[in-house]
């Protein structure tokens, strides 16, 4: 038996740059089955109301990663979003580009900055060519070693992470969640012999830039999982490297804080990440701050039971040590 | 109701209106609220990106306390909320919890993690529920808009959280709406604050809490409204610097959670800590007038 048909609303998003001053919102009303997924709309749009609609897609099948776009502010394959629980929800299906990038037309986006932050993150095995692989050998890993990245390879690349990311748009250098859950993938590959100097590259400018919203995460459709990954590699790196950076002055420093009173010491923290002189050149916005809040600068009291806190720490915390 | 009181770290220092707001409120629903003078830090994800497995067994630690007093634990920052609530999670992961039980057994303390992890939000809308809290209204927020700012960790990862939608999450709005305020509907309700790199990237951190309270203002809120001490001080204590960076001029009053309730109940703005704020909260409260009766 065919199923109900509801009236669906959509607000398109429609621009062209060459020709148009601003975007619009073309409205289109369509009878649809609740099941219906807002790509089968789209081209339904396209082929029976507006053939100047344009949009990216190719297999209709969530593998592909094409079809991309905002549904309701959310990231979304339009091939796997069925507009019934949409309307439910929103009383109307919005679909706008991805974020984050140029629109080169109504729904379609420019996606060189995406590619180019994968490309600069070399998204292939290096090998020391002082050890070449022996000619007709196989470079076989356990299956522990392959667990370590199951979920990066199933990324299809569709950006959806890189469109909700906003750290991508406040700072167009951070290379974003894909390209660095990639990095991830090849820095825990026993293969590759470029380990270091990823961590070391990714570092300035990329890795500590990511504010761990898990807007990412939950964008992605296919539970990839980007923020976590970069956070491993954030551990990986003060392992490997220290505390070299802003960024992870601040996460060791933090940890070092609470190891002597168990609360956080904040004006100690602003010290500890930004230095003596970051501290001059914040002094401004403390005293600001200190004027409605002079607990700033005092440091907390000393937990009751601080011993077995820095016990845990005498347990588990060696990455210090390694790291000098 | 009586929950461990878990306060975090910023609301026993520079936050502590959200101390003084959450103990006036709790005391008006009758929530008894029992302190732990040995809790430590949640590590506010900063301690879990230096050393996973610490994080993991600094909260095991806290959780292990409210076990031991058959109490489940009250947070008041999503970053608390989501650290702890993680913790419970990770250590279902055999791997992690016997490197975790190995740091904690010899100290004597046992987790065996029965204790449920509740944001203040959660519990007012869950546990003491809406038609209770309308009951408490005295002064209802008529007139006022806020935009509610949820924080990340309270919301995601939500397959691991398990509670409301992240994307499309609904309790702040249904509580605001219950205390006679109009919930702003805006993008920005469920994206970062840009404190996690306040201190590491502060140009970027202050165009992100920029961005987000040019979004509520342009969709008409009076002020906005949070769960997080640690948003609160991006959009707030900060809130020049987002200015800055957005290139012009922001006055937006940025509320703590437990300080909206207690305005609807009846509390004056001194005893909710208001004066503390960075950005003037006057404008916010003379929308509601002081219809309280006498």
């Amino acid at each position: 038996m065919p199923e109900k048909t509801v009236s669906a609303q959509f607000e398109v998003y429609r621009f062209d740059p060459a020709h148009d001053s601003a975007p619009r919102y073309d409205r289109y009303t369509l009878d649809l089955a609740p099941h219906t997924p807002v790509l089968s709309a789209l081209l339904r749009i396209r082929a029976e109301i507006d053939p100047s609609l344009t949009l990216r897609y190719s297999c209709r099948s969530a593998i592909c990663g094409s079809c991309a776009m905002q549904v309701n502010s959310k990231s979304r394959l339009a091939c796997e979003t069925q507009i019934g629980p949409e309307l439910e929800r929103n009383g109307r299906i919005v679909v706008e580009p991805m974020r984050n990038q140029a629109v080169l037309r109504d729904l379609v986006v420019d996606q060189e900055p995406f590619w180019r932050h994968y490309d600069q993150i070399q998204p292939h095995l290096i090998l020391d060519p002082r050890h070449p692989m022996p000619e007709g050998k196989e470079n076989p890993m356990t299956p522990e070693e392959v667990d370590r990245f199951k979920e990066t390879p199933r990324c299809i690349a569709c950006a959806a992470c890189f469109s909700a990311c906003p750290a991508v748009e406040a700072d167009p250098g951070f290379p974003g969640p894909m390209a660095l859950a990639k990095l991830y993938r090849f820095v825990v590959d026993p293969r590759d012999t470029a380990h270091q100097d990823r961590l070391l590259a990714i570092q300035p400018g990329g890795l500590w830039t990511c504010l761990r919203c898990h807007l990412c995460t939950e964008a992605c459709p296919k539970d990839v999982r980007p923020s976590e990954r970069i956070r491993d590699l954030k551990e990986m790196a003060i392992a490997a490297q220290g505390a070299t950076e802003p960024g992870s002055r601040h996460a060791v420093g933090f940890k070092e804080n609470i190891r002597e009173r168990g609360l956080l010491s904040e004006a100690k923290l602003v010290r500890q990440t930004s230095g003596i002189s970051g501290m001059v050149g914040q002094l401004g916005q403390g005293v600001r701050i200190y004027r409605k809040k002079p607990e700033i600068l005092k440091a907390p009291h000393k937990i009751e039971g601080l011993d077995e806190v820095q016990k845990i720490y005498d347990a588990l915390d060696h990455t210090e040590d390694d790291a000098s | 109701m009586k929950l461990a009181y878990y306060p975090g770290c910023v609301a026993q220092e520079s936050g502590k209106e959200l101390d003084m707001a959450t103990r006036w409120v709790c005391r008006a629903l009758e929530i008894e609220l029992v302190e732990f003078p040995n809790f430590s830090c949640c590590g506010s994800g900063f301690i879990d990106e230096a050393n996973e497995v610490l994080n993991v067994a600094l909260n095991a630690r806290n959780l292990a306390i409210a076990e031991r007093a058959g109490l489940d634990l009250l947070t008041i920052c999503s970053t608390c909320q989501g650290m702890l609530s993680l913790a419970n999670l990770r250590m279902k992961d055999p791997k992690v919890r016997t490197r975790v039980e190995g740091a904690l057994k010899p100290l004597g303390i046992e987790y065996r993690g029965t204790t449920k992890v509740k944001h203040l939000l959660q519990v007012l809308v869950e546990d003491v529920g809406l038609p209770a809290i309308q009951n408490k209204v005295r002064r209802p927020l008529q007139g006022l808009k806020v935009g509610a700012f949820y924080g990340c960790h309270l919301l995601r990862p939500a397959d691991e959280l398990n509670w409301e939608s992240a994307e499309e999450p609904h309790s702040f709005e249904d509580l605001l709406t219950v205390l006679g305020a109009t919930a702003v509907d805006y993008r920005g309700r469920v994206m970062c604050c840009g404190f996690p790199i306040q201190f590491v990237k502060p140009d970027v951190a202050s165009r992100i809490a920029g961005r987000q309270i040019d979004d509520a203002r342009t969709h008409g809120a009076d002020a906005m409204a949070t769960p997080c001490p640690l948003c609160h001080i991006s959009l707030d204590a900060y809130q020049n610097q987002a200015a800055k960076a957005v290139g012009h001029p922001l006055d937006m009053p940025i509320l703590h959670l437990p300080q909206v309730v207690g305005l609807a109940f009846g509390a004056t703005p001194e005893e909710l800590g208001l004066p503390r704020h960075l950005v003037p909260t006057e404008s916010a409260v003379a929308k509601i007038g002081s219809r309280v009766p006498a």
